[in-house]
């Protein structure tokens, strides 16, 4: 329907390249037809209506959808011009260049600094010196380093959520990712532990590409460069329209986007 | 609005269904409690005190030195007193009315008074005479019943054998102290002290020949020339007649030993030991074998009693010598009797103070101290060890009615090391009946202690990397579809009957061990090797992306499979080539040859299978359930920071199931040191104390199982059997206090929010 080129010229390089993506579910299908060319150092948003697959399709690209054995996926996902689908590819490694903050934080239960530096801990030999290094870099990127720097130690599950939210995020930023997906990040969150998180996308964005699913229209009015709209066409997602945040909700209403979308309301 | 009375119907129920399950909480805990309370019940007397009753004051007519001879029958109804005259009087204890009278005669002449007197125990005593003759009496009671069914006491004066002065002894005073043993027909064995210091052995043998003429054969020794100038002080002949201890007055303890039952291997007494018993400064003052003549007590002037054993040494090599193997808490004075009871290893002792005491050698226990207002000079306890008489200075005798259910047992014997009657060394033994009735019973429960803990331990070592790496691989990397196979599949195993997994163990499992026991210390270093090897080849080549296809992840282990079962049969089959080439002959003659390790078929590897085997199933479903219940973000948040599939397991979902499979090896543990049957059937239950692994053991719950049905009712071995019931239980309640309070602690560090 809607062609990868639709989504309008752009003067960043596409590091994201989804050809032709489709899930499915055994005989039902979640998602058909998407293409997306997602450009480097920009935020990406993903909106649509509940159910449309957004979260589906932000596992596809770093493979988590592999975890679910009853979803079978086809088309092709390149990263930097690579399928990340080919059998050569290090799934771990993929992931590790392609992180993701999920809308849940998933805290591991050991202290904050190894909630941290756990996924670098597997990419390469860290000494102690260069480990404490990476953690605070790591928190201050995700502005949690003034709040948790005279407490290391102590176990992560104390922290509030908005703070394991942030801990999460300095958990994948410390293994220097070139994408960061995050899957509706703000949902379980308060007002402020919000804010913080938006603020965070936006001083993040020159460094990494961001792509970021939410139901939220004002949240992608905000943080977002492009946007992508995901449909439900007869219970199957489909890209509706794809193009600069401001060309796309210009001037207009949450609900007259909504309508446009079609397929239900796009905010509950 | 909500409805009043719904909501009333909803509160009701709750308080019903609150009622319902705290009551049955609470029944359980009382159930618990119960079943502790009783079994500690049972083995509670266990360490009661003895306890004496006086039963009777009797007073008697003579003095006290006319008194040479008492004691109280069986019942604790009647006694009987032999004064120097050889008058014997019976009389009944209620009332001290005299019931029959009788003169003793001497087997010479008329008029002979007793000179000496040896006490044999159970109413048998050997009288010397004045005329230089000497009998041996036995005073007892018997019970007859007249139409009406009224007992009345009759007492039985026997004579087991009389014999008339030799020559020479005739003069009044050449023989102080004779002691009489009567052997088959006419036989017998004598011991004579004489005045002039002198001891002599007379052994009269009786040989029977094919015809039924019996021929006497006299064996007669001076004994003296071994004493080398010292004075007897006390002797004791041991009641099969083979064997003499005696005490002089230089401290010194000899024993003698001879044997001339077989005619045709005569051996002539010989002083087999002479040792140095006194403490220095100290006089020796009596002597005595403990039941069953193999060890004996030995008292001084200073109160020390001793007990003393034939036992090698470092020194002795093959030769058993003398060796004091206890002391005894000390009596009140100087020891001036001592006389053994006739049903274990107590022995009573009378004090210069006075003061009879009853001690258990063995279990070294003082047992009963006999205060009386007046001094006690004669001691003597009945036949079935339970009641005392004792005749004080103003000619009283005093009757004690005893109650001492368990005197072998205490602190020392259960949980000590013993010094055992047969033994070169204190040990740890549990053997709870004997071949014969005058060996002690050994109770210690330190060996089934261990016994347990060995067995548990390595079932353990078996059972819990296979059952939780068994886990993790289930729940994190196999395919739903197999895991829903798999796991019921080894929840069954759990309901296989422990005797079915006993029985195959002993009679199947262990003599394929017995086989191939060097195949399976190769599979140790083999194994690993094999199966990486093979894992590293298919990962290099890629074969098993080929060969399963694209959906290969959670099917790896059918790949595995074939390679394990072919890296076993290598194994064994390496190990019964190599064995003669590495051990020179089998892996049993090498261990017992070179190390001096003996192979016992039924041994703990046996029950490491088999133990692990039922304990497998248990630690397996409670380790997967926590292992799969870890939550699914914490293993996508660890896979999305890019750790692998097995950094994920190892190092997300291990740690956060950890409380879980800590509680699985806990409850498994206590499967493990409960489980009777198997180990039961599967190992030679012998209770030695040794971490071999190519040893049995015996575990408290198979000993139980096997001596209860043995152990009379109330009786020692009984009470003793609750006391490890106990111990078990409390041990189990130990670890599981221990396990949930560990598990706890895990789950507060582990705890998500």
């Amino acid at each position: 329907m809607v062609d990868a080129t639709t989504c309008g010229t752009t003067d960043a390089r596409t590091i994201l390249h989804v050809r032709g993506l489709a899930v499915s579910a055994g005989p039902r299908a979640l998602l058909r037809d998407i293409d997306l060319a997602i450009p480097e150092r920009r935020v990406f948003g993903i909106i649509g209506p509940s159910g449309a697959g957004k979260s589906t399709l932000l596992r596809c690209l770093n493979r988590l959808v592999d975890l679910d054995e009853s979803l079978h996926v086809s088309g092709d996902v390149e990263l930097d011009g690579r399928s990340i689908f080919a059998p050569d590819v290090d799934v771990d490694t993929l992931r590790a260049r392609v992180g993701i903050l999920f809308q849940q934080p998933a805290i591991f239960p050991v202290s904050i600094e190894k909630n941290v530096l756990f996924g670098a801990r597997h990419l390469r030999r860290l000494d102690r010196r260069a480990a404490a290094d990476l953690a605070e870099r790591a928190l201050r990127d995700a502005a949690l380093w003034d709040e948790v720097k005279d407490r290391l130690d102590a176990p992560a599950v104390k922290l509030s959520v908005g703070q394991q939210q942030r801990l999460c995020l300095a958990r994948a930023l410390a293994l220097d990712p070139e994408v960061l997906l995050m899957d509706e990040p703000t949902s379980a969150l308060d007002v402020q532990s919000t804010d913080a998180i938006e603020r965070l996308i936006v001083r993040l964005a020159p460094r990494c590409t961001i792509v970021l699913v939410t139901h939220d229209i004002d949240q992608a009015r905000r943080v977002t460069d492009r946007l992508a709209c995901l449909g439900l066409r007869d219970g199957v997602g489909r890209l509706v329209q794809c193009g600069p945040c401001c060309e796309l909700l210009d001037g207009r209403t949450n609900a007259e986007v909504a309508e446009r979308l079609g397929g239900g309301s796009c905010c509950d | 609005m909500l409805d009043p009375s719904y909501l009333n119907r909803i509160r009701r129920r709750e308080r019903i269904a609150q009622r319902v399950i705290g009551l049955g909480g609470a029944f359980v805990v009382i159930c618990v409690l119960g079943i502790l309370f009783q079994i500690s019940w049972v083995a509670l007397p266990l360490f009661l005190e003895p306890d004496a009753e006086i039963r009777a004051r009797v007073p008697t007519s003579g003095e006290v030195d006319r008194v040479v001879a008492f004691g109280v029958g069986e019942y604790i109804e009647t006694a009987y007193v032999l004064t120097r005259d050889g008058a014997l009087r019976y009389v009944l204890l209620e009332d001290g009315k005299t019931i029959a009278e009788e003169r003793l005669a001497s087997p010479g002449a008329d008029d002979a008074s007793i000179v000496g007197v040896v006490r044999h125990g159970a109413g048998r005593y050997s009288l010397t005479w004045s005329d230089g003759s000497v009998s041996r009496e036995r005073f007892a009671f018997e019970s007859t019943f007249d139409d009406e069914g009224v007992r009345t006491i009759v007492p039985a004066t026997s004579r087991e054998l009389g014999l008339a002065p030799d020559e020479g002894d005739a003069e009044s005073g050449a023989i102080v102290e004779s002691t009489l043993l009567p052997a088959d027909e006419s036989g017998f064995t004598r011991i004579d002290r004489l005045a002039e210091g002198g001891l002599r052995l007379h052994v009269r043998a009786v040989s029977t020949s094919i015809f039924g003429d019996s021929e006497a054969t006299d064996h007669r020794f001076d004994l003296s020339a071994d004493l080398e100038d010292d004075r007897i002080e006390a002797l004791d002949l041991a009641t099969d007649g083979r064997e003499l201890v005696a005490i002089t007055d230089s401290g010194d303890l000899l024993r003698w030993e001879w044997d001339f039952s077989d005619s045709d291997d005569i051996r002539e007494p010989v002083l087999v030991d002479r040792v140095r018993a006194a403490e220095p400064g100290a006089r020796l003052t009596a002597v005595s074998y403990v039941f069953g003549d193999e060890s004996l007590v030995v008292g001084d002037d200073q109160g020390r009693l001793s007990r003393w054993l034939p036992a090698r040494s470092e020194t002795s090599g093959n030769r058993r010598e003398l060796t004091r193997i206890q002391t005894l808490d000390p009596q009140d004075g100087s020891v001036v009797q001592l006389s053994p009871t006739q049903r274990d290893k107590s022995i009573v002792s009378l004090g210069a103070g006075g003061t009879a005491i009853l001690d258990h050698t063995t279990a070294e226990r003082r047992l009963l101290e006999f205060d009386a207002d007046s001094r006690l000079v004669h001691a003597s306890i009945n036949a079935r060890s339970d009641a005392l008489a004792a005749l004080d200075e103003r000619g009283t005798i005093l009757v004690w009615e005893l109650d001492v259910p368990h005197p072998e047992v205490s602190m020392k014997t259960l949980f000590g090391e013993v010094w055992y009657e047969g033994y070169d060394e204190p040990q740890f033994r549990w053997e709870s009946s004997a071949a014969t009735q005058d060996s002690e019973p050994k109770i210690s429960l330190v060996p089934l202690l261990f016994g347990t803990l060995k067995g548990t331990l390595y079932a353990m070592l078996f059972a819990v990397p296979v059952a939780v790496l068994g886990a993790l691989y289930t729940s994190q990397f196999l395919s739903p579809r197999m895991r829903g196979i798999v796991k019921p599949l080894i929840e069954i195993m759990a309901a296989i009957p422990s005797v079915v997994i006993g029985f195959l163990a002993a009679h199947w499992f262990a003599p394929i061990l017995q086989q191939s026991m060097t195949g399976l210390f190769l599979s140790f270093a083999l194994f690993p090797v094999i199966v990486l090897g093979v894992v590293a080849v298919w990962d290099r080549y890629g074969a098993a992306g080929r060969v399963l296809g694209k959906r290969r992840e959670g099917f790896e282990f059918l790949l595995l499979a074939p390679v394990i079962g072919l890296a076993m049969w290598l194994c064994v089959k390496v190990g019964d080539f190599a064995e003669p080439i590495i051990f020179g002959s089998d892996l049993q003659t090498f261990l017992f040859e070179g190390l001096g390790v003996v192979y016992d078929p039924r041994n703990s590897i046996v029950i490491a299978f088999a133990l692990g085997f039922a304990v497998v199933p248990i630690i397996f479903t409670i380790a997967e359930d926590s292992l799969s219940n870890v939550p699914r973000s914490l293993s996508a948040g660890s896979l999305a920071l890019g750790a692998s599939r097995w950094q994920t397991a190892w190092r997300v979902i291990l740690p956060a199931g950890a409380p879980g499979i800590f509680a699985a090896t806990m409850i498994g543990l206590g499967r493990a040191i409960g489980e009777t049957m198997i180990v039961l059937m599967a190992t030679g239950n012998t209770a030695i104390m040794d971490w071999s692994p190519f040893n049995g053991m015996r575990t408290i719950s198979a000993n139980i199982a096997t001596e209860a049905p043995e152990a009379p009712h109330l009786g020692s071995l009984y009470r003793v059997l609750f006391l490890s019931a106990v111990i078990l239980f409390v041990m189990t309640f130990i670890l599981n206090t221990i396990a949930e309070i560990v598990r706890h602690r895990i789950r507060r560090k582990y705890a998500r929010f």
